[in-house]
């Protein structure tokens, strides 16, 4: 509740606005009439099952998807990359898909955040090194710095990349399944570690993930997304499973409470006893 | 058309001043003699853009892209045989350069995947020359061959001028973009969001890769082109510990392999562009085996 009150509060222009978006891909409408607004300072989770558009909308967002109805303005202009660079950070998935073929150390991998059109046929430094060395603090990965990426573990390789997205110096960072293909452990702290990107850095985020569980425990505000924004409230309000599968469409198979019949399995008294 | 002769005459003083120090009966005449001069620039210079090129190519999973180049370049030279022209490596430089630029479209639209489009390539621009070779030359005569295994002999003064402009405008263009290129390298999507051409990028790269392939012909043969665009990269794998380092370890690797080849084919009398690949292929196995045993880890701690 409490978030509610600093976006009503806010002053400052959303970093995002979405209004009416509707993405039709090879025939099939992907998204519908979605509306969002994001302010600074906000943690998102955007959560939906697969093929419910959680992709198309982040590419969509990101300006590669150019054919859609509706408007997109990000820090009040179009979604282009002229307009990103130093403000939209973009963490793929690519983290378990980074070149395994040759070596790249995560200094050199983060350092390929601070190119942009402007500087990539310059020699100058232009204090990128410090840069990268700053994000690379951030993430907590200095002990490995100069290791070969493709020796981290998930969750390492995670933080390298999300230490590219920081050093372009974004303040706006989209993630995809970060959490994909990460343990426990790993996964917590990575989530601590965007908690605190969230709150001590001042970056607004919006994570994309299907580990429900994971995101509660760390976003602000949630989006329930399925074609349509589903659910788009505080995190403390998120609707419990009845009320998701309710919110999906999705009907109740059994009229009252779900039963086992063990006798009309042949080994499940076995397994009973 | 200069540059060829140019570099004749800046680097000549230097191979004659380190001749004496140079062993064996034969490979002094590299250091020496005019013909076999050229030779030696030529190889040095692909070898150097070729080890540019192959760490990028490793990457990008095209570690054939340059055999399939190859092949088609080989279409083109048949094209020009029986089209009478005096170079036809010129030819070969359109057909490599509009099968790359269309690899990389069926690829980046994602109609075909890297090797399909390759393989599609490969044939049936090979195959369209060779028809027409039967029809309209005589079939593959020893000139064409030279084509086919690499003739360094028979590199001329127009040859070495083709060599050395293509060799020098990519180096310069790939120390240029190698930054960008790396990036769009590793992760398209976000070298897009960052602002960076990577379309451009990827075709400036498939124009350069095409261009090189062709230059290499002459000097390795086009059957063995990819031993000296991917095996010395392969191996700096296994040495370097960063991007940097493989960089450097693939020179290291290419040049010794081009010089250890010259030398052993010319004391051996053997074809040049079979012995050089033969002796990459052995540094890779000999490093593949001391990696095994972590013989490198005393002293790549510093790279």
């Amino acid at each position: 509740m409490q978030q509610n009150s600093i976006v009503d509060d806010c002053c400052d222009p959303p970093i995002l606005e979405v209004n009416n978006l509707t993405v039709i891909r090879s025939g099939k409408v992907v998204l519908k009439d979605i509306d969002l607004v994001v302010h600074k300072g906000e943690f998102i989770g955007l959560v939906g099952p697969n093929g419910s558009g959680k992709s198309t909308l982040l590419l969509s967002l990101l300006g590669v998807l150019k054919s859609h109805k509706g408007s997109i303005s990000i820090y009040g202009n179009q979604p282009s990359p002229k307009n990103f660079f130093g403000r939209v950070g973009w963490v793929s998935q690519a983290a378990s898909y980074l070149p395994r073929q040759v070596k790249l150390t995560v200094r050199e991998l983060v350092k390929l955040g601070t190119i942009n059109a402007k500087n990539m046929f310059s020699w100058s430094d232009y204090g990128r090194s410090e840069k990268v060395i700053k994000a690379i603090e951030m993430v907590g990965l200095e002990d490995v710095i100069d290791a070969d990426i493709s020796k981290l573990s998930g969750g390492q390789r995670q933080r390298a990349v999300i230490a590219r997205a920081l050093a372009t110096e974004a303040d706006f960072i989209l993630l995809d399944e970060p959490l994909v293909g990460m343990d426990r452990n790993a996964r917590n702290s990575l989530l601590k570690l965007l908690d605190k990107l969230c709150h001590d850095s001042g970056k607004t985020i919006l994570m994309v993930s299907h580990d429900l569980t994971a995101i509660r425990q760390t976003a602000h505000r949630m989006i329930f997304l399925e074609e349509k924004i589903r659910f788009d409230g505080p995190t403390n309000l998120f609707p419990d499973l009845e009320t998701l599968a309710d919110l999906r469409g999705i009907t109740p198979v059994h009229d009252g409470p779900i039963h086992f019949h063990s006798n009309e399995v042949p080994w499940a008294s076995e397994v009973i006893e | 058309m200069v540059l060829g002769k140019e570099l004749m005459y800046i680097l000549t003083p230097l191979l004659e001043a380190i001749a004496p120090f140079i062993p064996g009966e034969v490979f002094p005449y590299f250091f020496t003699m005019e013909m076999f001069q050229r030779a030696l620039i030529s190889a040095v210079l692909v070898t150097i853009v070729a080890g540019l090129l192959g760490t990028f190519l490793l990457i990008r999973n095209l570690a054939l892209i340059g055999d399939g180049l190859a092949h088609v370049s080989f279409g083109g030279v048949a094209i020009g045989v029986v089209l009478g022209a005096t170079s036809p490596l010129y030819y070969a430089l359109v057909f490599s350069v509009f099968a790359s630029i269309m690899i990389y479209e069926l690829q980046s639209r994602e109609i075909l995947t890297g090797d399909a489009s390759i393989a599609i390539f490969l044939t049936g621009m090979l195959a369209f020359g060779l028809v027409a070779l039967r029809i309209g030359g005589g079939g593959i005569t020893t000139d064409i061959e030279g084509y086919l295994f690499g003739n360094l002999l028979l590199i001329d003064e127009s040859d070495l001028d083709m060599i050395a402009y293509i060799c020098l405008f990519s180096i310069l263009i790939l120390f240029k973009i190698s930054s960008g290129l790396l990036a769009t390298t590793v992760d398209p999507l976000s070298a897009a969001v960052q602002g960076i051409p990577v379309r451009e990028i990827g075709l400036l790269f498939s124009v350069i890769t095409a261009a090189v392939v062709v230059s290499m012909v002459q000097v390795v043969g086009a059957l063995l082109v990819t031993s000296l665009l991917v095996t010395p990269a392969a191996t700096a794998q296994l040495v370097g510990r960063s991007f940097r380092s493989c960089m450097i370890w693939t020179q290291i690797f290419g040049l010794s392999s081009v010089m250890l080849g010259l030398y052993f084919s010319s004391e051996l009398e053997t074809g040049s562009g079979s012995m050089i690949a033969l002796v990459a292929a052995t540094i890779f196995s000999v490093v593949a085996i001391l990696h095994n045993f972590k013989f490198f880890s005393i002293f790549t701690k510093s790279m």
